[in-house]
């Protein structure tokens, strides 16, 4: 089989490329360098494709991945803020990956090759677009500016992207034809319909005469001509006879629902011996048919054999709606080495659209996603948790592009190739469409499929910087102890390639430990006067409680700030005195110091508990202020027993002290 | 040299071939031919007896029940059409002036690309918007061009983002004439103030001393202007103040009154909201105030336009005080009053004088045609034509347009216009002058909705008007229950269903009864929540998990904005949040019911 093939309009400078043709198919070596373009998956070759994937995943050492979202968050405060505990950044995660669409997603397995002493990559790169009924996506206008920026394809991706279930939408949509077999078993309640329009009845009269007939010319031989015409004149109505599981069968075409009632009401009635069945077919249109049957055994069998068709049928249907999914369905079942950058929210899509729901805590989703993806390594944990890596990024950002630049140069520039240094590189070719290339360049960053090969080029490279002889470990590289440390941990936080700062700049677990008791010290206060600036409402509230209580303000957005108190005594002090203000009207009232905070009497304010409630809920409004007030949070301190339990509960989970672990091995 | 393109077709009665589709030359317009096509545009709705307008958007119910239905009153269908117009947006906005002169009606038919773009980083238009998948697939199946909508999209603000973006944009702008003095001025304020005074009365000497004595060198000016803290403003002398407050805004600008002769004041905002620095600007002459003035407000108006963008369109309709004629009312009206207005009110009435002080005449088709012809259904324009032909009343058709290449989207604005020229031209079968036109749309047709509207008409032969009182809604049924089998369980429940009521399921999770009697209803929400009352299969129902709620649950669902995907779970959710929160507008209104709902259930 010989797919079509893009040859480059514009040859590489290069001399010393060589493009190597698989052993497969023979192709002939163009002398001249080749480039070719991305492999472009859409519903029109998934298929196809997918074949040829599920055996480049087979064999692959490693697949990194990378995804083209909608959109990143939802309101300007979903963002990952200095004040963020884990929990709130994974309820921040969470949203996001509910709430915006997947357009691209790109999948390239790395297979080492022992003959070429070279890796061999398949970047794909998928059009997904979502077609569920009743599904429904959040575009964040910048990201769609962003995309736009480099040129992605819009047109391509809801004209041609490939739809997908998830595992749990699969289970409600079999659930659903179920049901709907059974509603179909049911013979039309005859006490519920009755033939009351003059119209009805007439029609009832006619198919009934037209059935005896049918049925007589069928037991008596007859004139039995299988064409019958219209049954009135001019109409579209047709019945035809014909065979419909070896037995003889009356096709009806061109009935209205009401009118298919109707027959099966006559059928109920008044002949036993024909079968009324409702199949669709593979083209999905569905064809209605009176069948006649010699027995009851045979009616039985009949009924089965119908439903067993349906259910067929649907299975068949559901299958194909699962679409993109199989992909990830491949790559959860090979247990193979899942390669992303920075890729926390990646992986929260990929179990939103793919698995269910996510679950509600950190703790949860990632056991959970153990069960799916046994190895997941991030790379740019890899590049900033590794000294020696960290050095040779030479300080340079670790954003995916900067990091393919320091250590992939050979890669992004092929003509320097000739330099002795640049050769001691890993040697990473590209192979679409069976045609393998050892130095290409497709450019498109921020095309899924170019930004998921990227990612595999720096993970293979920095494994080579950690020592990796790929001769030998190539086989089993998640288990490779030189990547214990960073194998399955993620970041929580996706903004701008920065690490979440814990503000104290704590470099280890004991010290953060410390500092989660900082939390218990931290006031939400919103829809305060709009003039107020940080600055001064931390002067109003230091003329109430002292000079030295409040440690600092932090605004969330315009119309919020955090305030980190010295104490959390005075957390639920200022929420009493607060009340207390709010209830009274007297004097006192006016020449407090915080009734500035409190002007316009729509302040509203709650401990760090409220925040994540406020976080978690599926609401987003653009301003903090007016999120609040629509979750409903009532202004309030929790009771300090329950505020106990939900830290313990935190820190006894292995899971999340590894989660813990991961963003804190980032200071270093 | 302009050519132009006429296709015309006659549709008069009898003529079948209404309407061809896709033969109309539509001009589409996107940010770089949008300038130019402005101008045009202007031209045309000068010329024009109205407009027709017709919107694409993202996406336009997220669930069954957040369609507007016949069981909803004003109130509640504007809710849900408010829902639906702050969540999606707007792709392509399609406007056609028109003019009808006897029989022959002249477009200009326009189609607008949209998409906001954040170009001044502050969130607006608009920070982001839904999408329904199955919108966007069914337009991709037109033919809908995604890339030309995203890439070159024309973004716009509304009224209100613009005067929040004008202190924001960092440009200085001049202040309001003080309407009322200040308040009574403190110690405080009278040394600022007096400060600030002799700072601006020793700097306004020198810029007159200067402006006299042309004789000093440069280096004594640039001395001077040292010593001062004069600064330059374009080719003026200028004085900047910087402020704490508001309240010290105030003061200056009262202060500078004093000088108003020479003196301008602009106030310049800082990155974050408020004032940053109060600028005083010297003029030589009363001549050169007046050219001052005009020039900074010719920048503000370029600027302006730009930040405006497509809402330019928006205004000069607004503007121009024609007609506008729209197919769906509600739902293209709360997306344009949402995207290009301002945040939309929390009640209908405010809606619609909101509205009206921005569109005085807005024509809603489909009550216009329900008018004329009852039976038809406006959302299928070519059918709604057809059933038109029995009516004598011949509407020739001619689009003036340049001929340009893919003409094919906004081609319904064209048909929406048409099928007005027709309804109007069979209601008045002499519409000559665009006074008796514009006559006949203020009167009946105008504004159709408000919260009173007690006596909603009756738009189906049978239907029934029933108040919403009479309302209940059940759920927490068994999957399987149909409404004739639920209508039957029902019956055998309890006596207030020996008389005649209605069964209808609004959504798979929820169905209403009607009744037909006032106090029946009360009379069965009493007794389901009566302990002692609550007997036979009526409580093994509600130990089942049945719960029923009247039509005040439903109204404060819509209010609280509970929209979630299934109408039971938005009901309980109403139920449970607190019952403190009453709602004002409980006084009961009708509604129009039909036994043959308009709930589609091939969609549910």
């Amino acid at each position: 089989m010989r797919r079509h093939k893009r040859w480059p309009l514009r040859p590489l400078a290069s001399a010393s490329v060589r493009c190597i043709s698989s052993a497969a198919e023979t192709v002939t070596t163009p002398t001249a360098a080749a480039a070719f373009p991305l492999k472009h998956v859409t519903r029109s070759n998934f298929e196809t494709t997918l074949n040829d994937l599920r055996a480049h995943v087979k064999a692959a050492d490693f697949v990194a991945i990378d995804l083209e979202m909608t959109g990143v968050t939802s309101a300007p405060w979903r963002d990952s803020l200095e004040f963020d505990r884990y929990d709130v950044r994974y309820l921040k995660v969470k949203d996001s990956a509910e709430k915006f669409a997947v357009v691209q997603f790109g999948v390239c397995p790395f297979r080492w090759d022992s003959l070429t002493h070279s890796f061999v990559s398949h970047p794909h790169n998928f059009y997904v677009f979502p077609r569920q009924d009743h599904h429904e996506f959040l575009c964040q206008t910048t990201s769609m500016d962003f995309l736009a920026k480099y040129q992605f394809d819009f047109n391509t991706c809801i004209h041609e992207g490939i739809s997908y279930l998830s595992r749990r939408q699969e289970e409600e949509a079999s659930n659903r034809f179920e049901m709907m077999y059974d509603d179909e078993e049911g013979v039309v309640e005859t006490e519920d319909f009755k033939l009351v329009r003059l119209a009805d009845v007439l029609f009832a009269e006619r198919i009934k005469k037209k059935l005896n007939e049918w049925r007589s010319e069928l037991l008596h031989g007859g004139n039995a001509s299988s064409e019958s015409p219209g049954i009135s004149n001019g109409s579209t109505q047709s019945t035809e006879t014909v065979f419909y599981h070896m037995r003889p069968a009356l096709s009806l075409q061109g009935f209205t629902s009401h009118q298919l009632r109707v027959i099966r009401l006559v059928l109920g009635k008044h002949f036993g011996d024909l079968v009324y069945i409702h199949a669709n077919d593979k083209s999905s249109c569905s064809q209605d048919f009176v069948v006649y049957t010699d027995s009851e055994s045979d009616k039985e069998n009949l009924l089965k054999e119908a439903k067993d068709e349906r259910r067929k049928v649907a299975e068949r249907k559901i299958q194909s709606a699962i679409g993109f999914r199989q992909v990830i369905d491949l790559l959860s079942s090979e247990k193979k080495l899942i390669v992303g950058h920075n890729s926390i929210l990646d992986i929260a899509h990929v179990y939103s659209k793919f698995m269910g729901p996510l679950p509600s805590t950190a703790e949860k989703f990632v056991a959970s996603i153990n069960d799916h993806f046994p190895y997941i390594v991030d790379t740019k944990i890899l590049l900033n948790v590794n000294p020696m890596l960290n050095q040779r990024m030479k300080k340079s950002s670790t954003s995916l592009s900067s990091a393919f630049s320091s250590l992939c140069p050979q890669i992004e520039f092929p003509s320097r190739s000739s330099d002795s240094f640049l050769q001691q590189r890993v040697k990473i070719d590209v192979e679409v469409d069976n045609v393998r290339c050892s130095n290409w360049n497709a450019g498109g960053k921020h095309e899924a499929g170019y930004d998921a090969f990227m990612t595999g080029c720096v993970f293979a490279q920095a494994c080579s910087h950690l020592g990796f002889d790929f001769e030998h470990d190539s086989e089993n590289i998640a288990q490779n102890e030189k990547l214990e440390k960073y194998i399955n941990r993620l970041y929580l936080s996706w903004t701008s390639g920065d690490i979440i700062d814990l503000r104290t700049g704590h470099s280890n677990a004991e010290n953060w430990r410390v500092s989660k008791f900082k939390y218990e010290k931290i006031v939400l206060i919103w829809n305060f006067p709009r003039k107020l600036k940080a600055r001064q409402i931390k002067e109003c509230i230091c003329k109430a409680f002292g000079s030295t209580s409040v440690t600092s303000v932090y605004h969330l957005d315009d119309t919020a700030v955090f305030v980190l108190f010295k104490n959390s005594e005075l957390v639920s002090e200022f929420l009493k005195v607060k009340e207390q203000l709010e209830s009274d009207n007297g004097p006192v009232t006016i020449i407090h110091p915080l009734s500035k905070i409190l002007e316009g009497g729509k302040t509203g304010a709650a401990d760090y508990e409220a925040y994540k409630e406020i976080c978690s809920s599926h609401i987003s409004k653009v301003l903090f202020s007016d999120q609040a007030e629509t979750v409903g949070v009532k202004p309030r301190t929790r009771p300090e027993t329950e505020r106990r339990e939900s830290m313990v509960a935190v820190t006894d989970n292995d899971k999340a002290s590894d989660l813990i672990d991961a963003f804190l091995a980032s200071r270093v | 040299m302009k050519r132009r393109f006429l296709s015309s077709l006659s549709a008069s009665a009898g003529n079948s071939k209404t309407l061809n589709q896709g033969g109309w030359s539509v001009k589409q317009v996107k940010k770089s031919n949008f300038k130019s096509a402005l101008d045009e545009f202007r031209t045309s709705i000068d010329s024009s007896d109205f407009v027709a307008v017709s919107l694409e958007n993202t996406g336009s119910h997220a669930a069954a029940w957040h369609r507007v239905s016949a069981i909803d009153t004003p109130q509640t269908s504007y809710l849900k059409a408010k829902y639906a117009a702050e969540r999606y947006q707007i792709f392509q906005f399609a406007l056609c002036p028109s003019s009808l002169h006897g029989s022959k009606l002249t477009l200009h038919p326009y189609n607008f690309y949209l998409f906001p773009r954040d170009e001044l980083k502050l969130g607006m238009p608009s920070y982001s918007f839904s999408c329904q998948a199955s919108r966007l697939t069914a337009m991709a199946r037109d033919g809908f061009d995604f890339n030309t909508c995203i890439y070159e999209g024309i973004s716009y603000l509304s009224r209100e983002q613009e005067s929040a973006s004008k202190f924001l944009s960092g440009n200085p702008i001049l202040p309001h004439p003080i309407a009322l003095p200040s308040s009574p001025s403190t110690v405080a304020d009278t040394v600022f103030v007096g400060r600030i005074r002799s700072r601006v009365k020793n700097w306004r000497q020198s810029c007159i001393d200067s402006s006299s004595k042309t004789g000093d060198d440069d280096l004594v000016s640039s001395l001077r202007k040292l010593v001062l803290g004069s600064e330059q403003y374009g080719s003026r002398l200028c004085l900047t103040i910087d402020v704490c407050s508001e309240r010290q805004v105030q003061l200056i600008l009262e202060m500078l009154t004093e000088f108003s002769d020479d003196v301008v004041p602009l106030l310049i905002a800082s990155k974050s909201r408020g004032t940053q620095a109060v600028r005083a600007v010297f003029m030589s002459s009363k001549d050169d105030k007046d050219l001052f003035k005009r020039e900074l407000h010719d920048l503000e108006n370029e600027e302006n336009r730009r930040v405006r963008g497509f809402r330019e369109v928006v205004d000069l309709i607004s503007s121009s005080r024609k007609p506008v004629v729209s197919q769906n009312y509600l739902s293209d009206f709360t997306s344009i009053h949402a995207k290009f207005l301002g945040p939309l009110p929390s009640n209908v009435d405010d809606f619609t004088r909101s509205l009206s002080s921005a569109f005085p005449n807005v024509v809603d088709l489909s009550q216009l045609m329900k008018e004329i012809s009852p039976l038809s259904n406006v959302s299928n324009l070519p059918a709604a034509m057809s059933s038109l032909n029995r009516f004598f009343a011949p509407v020739d058709v001619e689009v003036a347009n340049q001929d340009e290449g893919n003409q094919m989207h906004g081609q319904n604005v064209v048909m929406i216009s048409h099928l007005f020229a027709k309804l109007s031209t069979i209601q008045k079968s002499s519409v000559q002058s665009n006074k008796d036109l514009q006559a006949l749309d203020s009167d009946e047709h105008a504004n159709s909705i408000t919260s009173n509207d007690e006596n909603v008409k009756v738009w189906s032969k049978n239907s029934r008007r029933v108040s919403s009182e009479n309302l209940v809604f059940i759920w927490g049924l068994s999957k399987k229950m149909t409404a004739a089998m639920l209508k039957k369980v029902l019956q055998k429940s309890h006596t207030v269903f020996a008389q005649e009521f209605d069964v209808k399921y609004l959504d798979r999770s929820c169905a209403v009864l009607v009744f037909w009697d006032s106090g029946s209803s009360d009379t069965f929400l009493s007794a389901v929540n009566n302990e002692e009352q609550l007997v036979g299969s009526l409580r093994e129902m509600v130990a089942e998990g049945v719960r029923v709620a009247g039509y005040d649950t439903y109204r404060r669902a819509c209010r609280l904005g509970f929209w979630e995907a299934d109408l039971a779970e938005a009901l309980d959710k109403t139920l449970e949040s607190s019952a403190s929160d009453r709602d004002l507008d409980t006084k009961p209104s009708d509604i129009s019911w039909s036994s043959e709902l308009t709930i589609n259930f091939d969609e549910l």
